[in-house]
Order: structure tokens, then C-alpha cells, then sequence
């Protein structure tokens, strides 16, 4: 499937700990899947995994974008082939300015010894920071330093939009959020939806969902995918809770 | 070793130095005590390798033969350097030497003139204002083991400035002092001499630098701060040799009553660099901030030595040294804190980082404490690792390549340093000149 | 007060009471050196072992080295100096052996360890005792189960006459004649100490223990260990010491030497409690093979001046070293302590906690070393030094070593400097302490995380050691 991404039979562990068990799932490119399920289950694991954490190991299994093998290949490849993680915890790069690394970061998908244009650049940032509601001085915090949790996300998602990759992995986005900046970033997300970009939104819970609204949603449970459906789905889990899960589904 | 048994020339023949010192005829005193360099630097011996004070120092390849004192540089160069020494837009003077000579003697505004601001070559003020300078020249040792290199300091004593801003008088833009090596073999012995009156506030900048990237060369500096009551002084200084210079600096600094110090020292050049820095508290409330970065490459040793003296209570100090090595590079961060029996309640911290870039890099510390008082806190940290695995997951995680995001890593590592220089300007500049050094690393 | 209670009645019970060490008995010695140190010296106390030849070119040999190293003052203290090495005596001994029941011990020697609690601890929870009275064992005794594993527990003499295959291997290894001043004098002159091997795969439940008795005026204590854990083999080994308080310096200068070999834990317990006019002088350092463990637990109150920075080698992937230390110093003494930890293999990790507490005019000192060299990867150490000053003029210094190079290695080093909170003190005295009690309380606080580590039965003497030092600090 040239225009998806895939994960197949993904086996992967940390430690002596198996934690993704014959892991499959298809984003077509343009999508909003949704991964819901108990803590533990190994949400966080399988975003990890795709963007070719070090501390996990693979044992067998496949993930592509776009055709594109992305198993093995470094981090940093990746996430230039086009793989995006909104950190459920992101780290803070203390003395990094946020103008700095995102720069860094687009000149690295740049062909070498391109120039790059300041100008452009800070007029993008800027108007992507007033959508996100962010005050312009941001640029010159370091990245994450001292953040709230709701600037720290808002921080992902502005990354989000300013790298423009071809699948983001949302994970736990809502975590730490009141209600407004809930808002704000779900606004952010749902400009980015469109036909040139796929997304896979992690969530504990329902509310998410409500201003991220998908197209699919799967419920993962000990490692890997055990049932799907549309985002009804959604409010049924919310409705009958994760014991539901536990009992009927994992044994399907 | 420096046994004279060849005949010696240059920096070690005591004739050149003794011709060199007739020149200050009229100024008895400092004859006096460029003679008394020469006799105490015959005197001490080199340090050696079980010498505590150097301890993990290279002192093998401690040399100070075949250095010279060169001569006045030509128009032409004068010229070239000048006009490669505006770092700052506007200072509030600037002097420049080169070789040892001073070529631009510094020009203030009026109005701190009219204050009775003195900003001058070390002739210059020696020829002026004698007394100031035989009150604060020169008063402390070395006791941080470059007793013998501050007595060739002394024995070769003539470039250098001196600024001395009177009582009250507060000045924001900082003044600058150049220095360039330009002949090959070159050695020179720059002083600083820096006096703020009571409640009095100066900045003061220094870059030294290498005309040319590969020229040998030996630089001995030595730098005296007074802070009076209340007094604020600021100091930055560049240590920009050429990649084959030694140089060692010897800095003693003292803070009376409420005087608020702030030093940063950025190391970026010489084959081995090496910085005593002593302070003394002498009063109650002074606040004094010592502050390093350095960008270690290719076989380069940064050695740091410090030394926090409380003799007065109720003060502060804060020490944070940062090293970023890469290559075969070596630091070594030696601090002590002491604190006096009678200081009580002072409060004296001090930490040392060191980034690890290279797997053939060494990075030494000796953090050390000697407390006599019991009513402080003190405390000393220091680490040594390489980036932050996660930091580097998640600059990778954005699609930046390791080498960019090391980089990127370093640099944050330094800004917390660079932060503290009183003028973005200058901070900008050598911000430039660290990135540079990772360029060509 | 359940607690203090319960504490009572388990020192009650145990009473290993290192507090009641100020006593001595007459001296009347069959085997006397004579004062100062000389080859004549060395000679007489081979001669006394019947020691083969090998063992005596090795004391003459060390002999040399000592003469020949200077006193380290270069970075040691200048208290050094004082030490008049030709006004001690170097070995003194009543001509016993090693008894294997106390009833054999003589009723003077026998009777010094029975006020000490000795006897009773070793039938409360001691797998084997040796107990040394000036140069020699007065008694050695293990508990058969442990002698039918092969577990060896003696003195150098035996264990270098009756086991060389095992220890001749080992001795001197660890820490080289040549390492310092005072490692070449034990080597020349030593006498007494344990020997211990334990079997492949022996995990030997209970400690063994030793206990360290100077009797004598103007005397030096040259005990030297070396313990040997075989494969896979546990053991815990405790040592105390104690000495009269004499009106002029003795020396107690013992070289400990460990080996860990593969997958091997060695746990050594040290409680010091000697009078203030020891010289305590003592070189400990421990090897660990491949994923073996070295651990230095150790507690110096009392003497005049303690050098001492046990040191763990690791020299086998994954290899695992610690020292934790308690250290006092009151009114005239000095603890100068610390640790070393060498890596030496990929994978190890180290870890140092030091707690010092400086009461009066004391001034306690911490020395450290961490070598990780450019060949080495993921290795990691954490070091914590904690000092507490008690009063005005107390003194703490603080003087670590940090050497990093190689990959992935990552090393920290933390140390404060701290007095306990008039807020604190205040508290506990409104509760209805005195200012004694309460300064004991917080400096128990204090150094209770490493206490902890102690075995119980050592944990419940060492704060009461610590209280009796705290009595009179305040006020």
C-alpha cells in the first residue's frame, strides 16, 4: 500500500519484556485512526517503537510509510521520511531556542547547501504560533524549559505544523490539558487534516475524540489491536469502561 | 626545564630583561618589581608531574624556551588588526595591542573623563597616575600554583591597561581590551588592572586572539580587580589563541562589602590554556559569580583552577564551569571553596559539567570544599557524561541528523553561561566563534 | 519509647560494646621486639612465626620500600610527622596460639574480650570469630558447618603455611608493597589479621567476624587480611577495633586486600572505635571479577588521626563497587576518608555515599578517586558526600578525584555542607529534649540511611556510639 502507513506483525520489547505482541494496523494517508486502551496495554511502546526509540528492541515485524521500510532505519531518518511523534512527555533541550531547533530541523529536510530563508521562516512561525494562541516571545524560550504542560503540547503541535510530515503519532496529546488548550490543540490538528497527511491519535480517553473526531478507532489490549470500528466505537468503550476489554475482547 | 645550561636567549636571558627594564628609569618601585619577578622566577622551579596544584597537567611539555619579546608591529599590521577588533559597537574605550605594543591608546567621552575615569596602557597609567597603580598592582600571589609563571608576568611587565572608575560613578556600556599575537614565537605578558570605587559599576571586555591561526606563541596574563563597596564589576574574557600558543592566566579578584563580581571566562584556543582564578571575599554581603565555558578540540588541554576565599561572613559566591570536549581534548576543572573560621553564614556553591563528545576525550575534575565555619551552606557538584539520550531522541525524533543535534545539544549546554555576559553583542560574537569551532572540530 | 526500649534490650543482649573500651591490663609479653624498626626487627618476627624464607625476603624487601617513600605530606595532613616510628614497638605477643575455646584464652586477654561482649556475640550470630590481642589471635574459632564447605578462617601465618595454593596467589596483589608508606610498613612487619577463603558457590549466611585489641603503650598494629570469595561464594565480614587511651601515639597501620572473583559478593563491615591517640592508618582495596560485588561499609569514630580510602578494582564486566562511610571526628581528631573506585571493564558501576559529621574543633576530610579510562564503556558512578558541622570552629574539607574518558560513561559527583537547623532543634526541644538529646537525634538522622546498612546488631551499638560522642557538643 503505497499510500498508507503500515505495521505488520511489529514484535517489539524492552528489556526481557515483550510488549508489542504481532502488532498490525494500515493509516491510509489522509485518515484519523484513533489507538484507545488500558494503560500498560503498549500504546506508548508502539509510538516509541515507529520513531526508532533505542531503548526497544524489534524482534520481527515491519512498519512502512509509504512503501518505505521504516524498522531499523535511525530516528532521525525516520522522522525525515516522514514520521512525526507528538511526545507524550517531551523533553527539555535546555539553552536550544524553539526558533533554533525547528530551524535546525527544516534544514535538515532541505537538500544540502540549500539556503535557507530566514524571512519565510519566521513569517510561517509566527502565523502558526497566533493560530496556536502561543505569545511570539516563545521563539526565544528554550525548547520545553520551564514549559506548563499545555505549552509543552502546544509546542508539539506548532512542530507539527511547521515540519508538515506525512504521519503523525498523537500520543496521549490530551494528557495534562484543561479544557481550552484542548481546544486549541485540536483546532491545530483538525487544520492540518486533509488528503497529504495521516494520523494515528493515541488516547486513554474519549474525550479527545470529541474534537478530534476519526475515522477509525482500534482498541489495543496486550500488545496488540483486538477490535476496531468507527468512532461510535469510541463512546461504546467510554460507556461499558476497559473491563470490557479485559474480559471479552482480549479472549476473541 | 628552564636550567640555563645552553645560553639562553629571548623571554630567559636576563640581560634582555634587565635592558628592557631601564627603560621605566624614574619609576624606581617598578623596576623594583619587574627585578623582583626575575629573581623569584629564577628561583621557582618548574611545576612537576606529583605537584598537587597540577595535578592530571601535562607540566611534560611545560616549556618556555625559545619565546621572544617581539618587536613593534608595522603599519600595515597595525592597520589590518584595528580594523578586525570592533567587536562591540560602541564601547566606552577600546585599547588594542598587539605583540605586547600598544596600538591604540584608548579614547573615552568626555564626560567619564570629567568623572575622573581613567581608562590607559599600562605605560601610559604608570607614567600618570604612579600611585594608583602601586596601591593595586601586583598585590597577590599566585596560590594556585603559577607562582613561577606570574613571576615572568612580573619580570616582563609593560603591556596591558589599567581602568579605574572613581566612586559612584556607573558606567553600562562595557570598555574593551584586544590583544593580538602576530610574530612567530612571540610571548607577551598583557596585564589587567581593573579598580572600581565604591558604589562604582564598570564592564570590561578582553579578547585575545592569534593573527595567524598556526603561530606559536606564549601569553602570561595576569588580571587585578578591585571592587570596592557596593562596587560592580563585570568582567568577560576571551581566550582566542592561536591553535599553537600556551598561554596560562593568573586572575585575583577582590570584593569589599555588598561588591557584586561577575566573571565569565570562555576558552576556545591555544594547544594548552590554563586559568588560575582567585577571589577574595573581604566583605559582608558581596556576591560573587565566577563563571567558565569552554570548547575543547584536537589535542587541547583547558586547565581550570579556582579558588573561592571567604574571609568575610554573610557573603555569596557561585561558581559554574561548563567543558564541552571533543577529539583527544582534555579539562580539568580543580575549584576550592574555603571558608574562613569566622565566616559564618556564607553561602558558597560551585559546580563543574563536562560534555563528553569523543569517546578519546578527558575531562578531570577536583571539586573541593574546606569549611572552618559552621553556620554556611556549601555545596559542590560535579558531572561529566555525554548528551542526555532522551534530549538526543527527541532532536532526532524532529529528523536532525546526530552530528547537527550534538551540536545543537553543546550549544544549549553553553548558553547557560553565555547567558550570564552582561552584553548580547559580545555574547553574540562568541556564541559565532564556539559554532565555528564545532565546524572545523 | 518502644523503641528506645526495644534498642535497649537489643544492646542488652548483643553488648559487642566497642563504648567500653577504655580499660588495660598489665603488660607482660613473652615475645618482644623492642622499640624501633630495624631488619633485626623484621628477622625476629619471622623467626617468632617460623616463616619460610620467601615470606621473610618479602618483609625486608618492603622493609626497604618503606625507608625509601617519603611521608605523603605533600597532600596528607603534616600531623604525619609526628609519628616517632623509632618509640614503637612492633610486635608484642604473650607466645599463644589461636585457642579454640574461650577457656583457653588467659584469664587477663580472656577477660578483656568478655567486657567487650565478645563471646556473647559470637554465640548470639557469628559463623566464626577471631579475636587479636596486640600482634597475635588469642582465639579463632569457626562453626564446624562452615569448616565442612571448606571455608577457610585464619591467620596469615597458617594461611600462607598450610594454604599457599590458595593465598600466596593473592598476597600482596591487590594492594603491591610499593602502594604507599604505610602499606610497605604492614608488609614489612605484619602480624595477626584474617585469611579467608570461601569456596566456589559458598554462601555463608552469618558474618565472621574479627575483633582488634591494642593493649599496649607506644605499640603498632599490623594486622593484614586478604579474603578470597570463590566463584559465585557470599560473605560478610565484620571487623571492630578499640585500644586503651594511653598518653602517647599508637599506631594501627593494616592492609586489607579483597578478591571478588566471578559473580562473588563481598560485604566488609568495619566499626572503629579507637581512643584519640591512635594513628589509624589502613589501605583496603577489594577486586571484583566479572559481575562479582565489593562493598565497603564503614564507620571511623575515635582515633587521633584515620587515613583511610578502601578501594574497589573493577576489573570484570558488570562489576559492581561501594563504599559507604560514617565518619566522626570530635575534639582533636582528624578522619581523613574517602574512597577509590578504578574501573577497569566495560558495564561496571560504582557508588559512594559518604557521611561525615565534625563536632567541636574536629575536622573530618573526604578524599576520593574515580578513574574510568578511554577504553571503557557504560560505566557509570554516583558519589555523595554529606558534611555536618556541629559546632563554630568544626571543620569539614572535601577533595574528590574525578578522571572520565571512553564512551557512554557518565559520572556525578554531589557534596554539601550543612549544621543541623536552629528551627530543628528548637522543635524537639519544645517536644521536651534537651539540646544534647536533640542535636543526637538530628545527627542520628543524619547518617540513618546508611546506618540502615549496618547489620542490626552493629546499626543499634553505632548510634549509641554516636550519642556518646554528641554528649557535651552542645551547651
Amino acid at each position: 500500500m503505497p499510500d498508507s502507513l503500515v505495521i505488520k506483525n511489529l514484535n517489539a520489547s524492552i528489556g526481557d519484556r515483550a510488549i508489542l505482541k504481532d502488532f498490525s494496523l494500515t493509516v491510509p494517508k489522509g485518515e484519523v485512526h484513533a489507538i484507545m486502551g488500558p494503560n500498560g496495554t503498549g500504546k506508548s511502546t508502539l509510538a516509541k517503537v515507529l520513531a526508532g526509540h533505542p531503548d526497544y528492541t524489534v524482534q520481527s515485524g515491519e512498519a512502512f510509510i509509504d512503501g518505505e521500510q521504516i524498522i531499523g532505519q535511525e530516528p532521525d531518518a525516520i522522522a525525515r521520511a516522514g514520521l512525526f511523534l507528538a511526545f507524550q512527555y517531551p523533553s527539555e533541550i535546555p539553552g536550544v531556542t524553539i526558533a533554533n531547533f525547528i530551524r535546525a530541523a527544516i534544514v535538515a529536510r532541505q537538500a544540502k547547501g540549500a539556503p535557507f530563508d530566514a524571512k519565510a521562516y519566521y513569517a510561517e512561525l509566527y502565523a502558526k504560533m497566533d493560530a496556536l494562541k502561543m505569545d511570539r516571545k516563545f521563539t526565544a524560550r528554550f525548547v520545553n524549559e520551564g514549559f506548563s504542560g499545555g505549552e509543552k503540547k502546544r509546542c508539539e503541535i506548532l512542530q507539527l505544523m511547521m515540519l508538515k510530515p506525512k504521519y503523525a503519532v498523537l500520543d496521549e496529546t490530551d494528557s495534562g490539558l484543561d479544557i481550552d488548550a484542548l481546544r486549541i490543540v485540536s483546532e491545530g490538528v483538525n487544520r492540518l487534516r486533509g488528503p497529504d497527511m495521516g494520523f494515528l491519535v493515541i488516547t486513554h480517553y474519549q474525550r479527545l475524540l470529541e474534537y478530534i473526531v476519526p475515522d477509525r478507532v482500534h482498541i489495543m489490549y496486550d500488545g496488540r489491536i483486538v477490535h476496531s470500528g468507527d468512532k461510535d466505537l469510541a463512546l461504546e468503550l467510554e460507556a461499558k469502561g476497559y473491563d470490557w476489554v479485559k474480559k471479552d475482547l482480549a479472549s476473541a | 626545564m628552564t636550567t640555563l645550561t645552553s645560553m639562553p636567549s629571548g623571554i630567559l636571558d636576563a640581560s634582555l630583561q634587565q635592558n628592557e627594564t631601564k627603560r621605566f628609569a624614574g619609576n624606581d618601585w617598578f623596576i623594583q618589581l619587574r627585578q623582583l619577578g626575575w629573581k623569584n622566577f629564577e628561583a621557582l622551579p618548574l611545576p612537576k608531574r606529583d605537584d598537587e596544584k597540577w595535578r592530571f597537567s601535562d607540566t611534560r611539555s611545560l616549556s618556555l624556551a625559545d619565546f621572544t619579546v617581539a618587536a613593534a608591529p608595522s603599519d600595515a599590521d597595525t592597520a589590518k588588526l584595528i580594523g578586525q577588533s570592533h567587536f562591540i559597537t560602541r564601547p566606552a574605550g577600546l585599547i588594542i595591542h598587539i605583540d605586547g605594543h600598544c596600538v591604540l591608546r584608548p579614547v573615552i567621552a568626555p564626560e567619564l573623563a570629567a568623572q575622573g575615569v581613567k581608562f590607559e596602557s599600562l605605560e601610559d597609567a604608570l607614567r600618570h597616575h604612579p600611585a594608583l597603580l602601586k596601591e593595586f598592582l601586583l598585590k597577590h600571589e599566585a596560590n594556585l600554583g603559577g607562582a613561577k609563571f606570574l613571576a615572568l608576568h612580573q619580570a616582563w611587565l609593560r603591556a596591558g591597561y589599567v581602568l579605574h572608575v572613581p566612586k559612584g560613578v556607573e558606567i553600562t556600556q562595557p570598555f574593551v581590551s584586544v590583544n593580538w599575537t602576530l610574530t612567530e614565537g612571540a610571548a607577551i605578558f598583557p596585564h589587567a588592572l581593573v579598580v572600581a570605587g565604591d558604589h562604582a559599576k564598570v564592564s570590561i571586555h578582553e579578547f585575545n586572539l592569534s593573527a595567524l591561526p598556526d603561530q606559536r606563541a606564549l601569553a602570561i596574563s595576569a588580571a587585578d580587580l578591585h571592587a570596592g563597596t557596593g562596587a560592580h564589576i563585570s568582567r568577560f574574557a576571551v581566550q582566542a589563541w592561536g591553535k599553537n600558543a600556551q598561554s596560562f592566566e593568573i586572575a585575583n579578584t577582590c570584593g569589599g562589602r555588598d561588591a557584586l563580581i561577575t566573571s565569565v571566562n570562555a576558552a576556545l584556543g591555544s594547544r594548552r590554556a590554563r586559568l588560575e582564578n582567585t577571589v577574595r571575599i573581604e566583605g559582608p554581603g558581596a556576591d560573587v559569580r565566577l563563571y567558565g565555558i569552554s570548547v575543547a578540540t584536537g589535542e587541547q588541554e583547558f586547565d581550570q583552577r579556582t579558588l573561592q576565599i571567604h574571609s568575610a561572613g554573610k557573603a555569596k559566591s557561585d561558581l559554574l564551569f561548563k567543558n564541552v570536549l571533543l577529539n583527544k581534548a582534555r579539562t580539568i576543572f580543580s575549584g576550592l571553596i574555603k571558608v574562613a573560621p569566622d565566616a559564618q553564614q556564607t553561602d558558597a556553591y560551585q559546580t563543574n559539567r563536562n560534555l563528553l563528545l569523543s569517546p578519546e576525550a578527558e575531562a578531570d575534575s577536583l571539586p573541593g570544599l574546606e569549611i572552618e565555619a559552621n553556620d554556611v551552606k556549601c555545596s559542590h557538584g560535579a558531572t561529566t557524561g555525554q548528551v542526555n539520550p532522551e534530549e538526543l531522541f527527541y532532536l532526532l525524533a524532529r529528523g536532525i541528523p546526530l552530528a547537527v543535534a550534538q551540536e545543537l545539544l553543546a550549544e544549549g549546554f553553553l548558553e547557560e553561561v553565555l547567558s550570564k555576559v552582561d552584553n548580547e553583542e559580545a555574547a553574540a560574537v562568541v556564541r559565532e566563534m564556539f559554532r565555528q569551532k564545532f565546524h572545523t572540530a | 519509647m518502644a523503641e528506645i526500649e526495644e534498642s535497649q534490650a537489643q544492646r542488652d543482649a548483643i553488648a559487642v560494646d566497642r563504648t567500653k573500651g577504655d580499660f588495660k591490663y598489665e603488660e607482660n609479653y613473652a615475645f618482644d621486639a623492642g622499640i624501633g624498626l630495624s631488619a633485626k626487627v623484621v628477622d625476629y618476627i619471622s623467626n617468632v612465626k617460623g616463616e619460610d624464607a620467601w615470606i621473610n625476603e618479602f618483609r625486608q624487601k618492603a622493609l626497604k620500600v618503606f625507608n625509601d617513600l617519603p611521608m605523603p605530606t605533600h597532600w596528607a595532613t603534616e600531623d604525619l610527622k609526628n609519628i616517632k616510628f623509632d618509640e614503637i614497638r612492633y610486635y608484642l605477643s604473650k607466645g599463644q596460639k589461636a585457642s579454640r575455646t574461650w577457656e583457653e584464652v588467659p584469664d587477663d586477654v580472656k577477660e578483656t574480650f568478655e567486657r567487650l561482649g565478645i563471646p556473647e556475640a559470637e554465640r548470639k550470630f557469628l559463623a566464626g570469630v577471631e579475636a587479636q590481642f596486640d600482634s597475635e589471635a588469642v582465639y579463632s574459632r569457626m562453626k564446624d558447618e562452615m569448616s565442612k564447605l571448606g571455608v577457610i578462617f585464619c591467620g596469615p601465618t597458617e594461611g600462607l603455611r598450610d594454604h599457599p595454593e590458595i593465598f600466596r596467589k593473592w598476597f600482596g596483589k591487590v594492594i603491591p608493597t610499593g602502594d604507599n608508606k604505610f602499606a610497605a610498613l604492614n608488609s614489612a612487619v605484619f602480624s595477626g589479621g584474617s585469611f579467608i577463603y570461601i569456596p566456589k558457590g559458598v554462601k555463608v549466611a552469618q558474618p565472621l567476624q574479627a575483633y582488634f585489641r591494642i593493649n599496649a603503650e607506644n605499640f603498632g598494629q599490623f594486622e593484614r587480611t586478604l579474603i578470597i570469595a570463590d566463584e559465585g561464594s557470599e560473605v560478610t565480614y565484620m571487623e571492630g577495633c578499640t585500644a586503651p587511651k594511653f598518653e602517647t601515639a599508637t599506631l594501627h597501620s593494616a592492609v586489607v586486600e579483597l578478591v571478588a572473583l566471578k559473580g562473588a559478593k563481598i560485604q566488609y563491615i568495619t566499626v572503629q572505635n579507637w581512643s584519640a591517640n591512635v594513628f589509624n592508618l589502613v589501605t583496603k582495596r577489594g577486586v571484583a571479577e566479572e559481575d562479582a560485588e565489593v562493598r565497603w561499609i564503614d564507620c571511623n569514630i575515635g582515633s587521633r588521626l584515620t587515613m583511610k580510602y578502601p578501594g574497589v578494582v573493577l576489573r570484570g564486566k558488570r562489576a559492581r563497587g561501594e563504599v559507604l562511610s560514617i565518619a566522626l571526628a570530635n575534639d582533636g581528631q582528624h578522619q581523613d576518608t574517602g574512597a577509590k573506585m578504578i574501573h577497569a571493564a566495560d558495564d561496571t558501576s560504582s557508588n559512594i555515599i559518604a557521611k561525615s559529621i565534625s563536632v567541636g574543633a574536629g575536622r573530618s576530610t573526604y578524599r576520593g578517586l574515580v578513574h574510568i579510562p578511554k577504553t571503557l564503556r557504560n560505566c557509570k558512578n554516583n558519589t555523595e558526600c554529606d558534611a555536618l558541622l556541629i559546632n563554630e570552629h568544626s571543620r569539614t574539607d572535601t577533595y574528590p578525584a574525578i578522571s572520565v574518558r571512553g564512551q557512554k560513561n557518565s559520572v556525578q559527583h554531589e557534596a554539601s555542607v550543612s549544621k543541623v537547623s536552629a528551627e530543628q532543634i528548637f522543635y524537639m526541644m519544645q517536644r521536651g529534649l534537651t539540646e544534647g538529646e536533640a542535636m543526637s537525634l538530628a545527627v542520628n538522622g543524619f547518617v540513618n540511611d546508611l546506618v540502615k546498612e549496618f547489620p542490626m546488631e552493629y546499626s543499634v551499638e553505632l548510634k549509641r556510639l554516636i550519642e556518646l560522642q554528641m554528649e557535651g557538643s552542645v551547651g
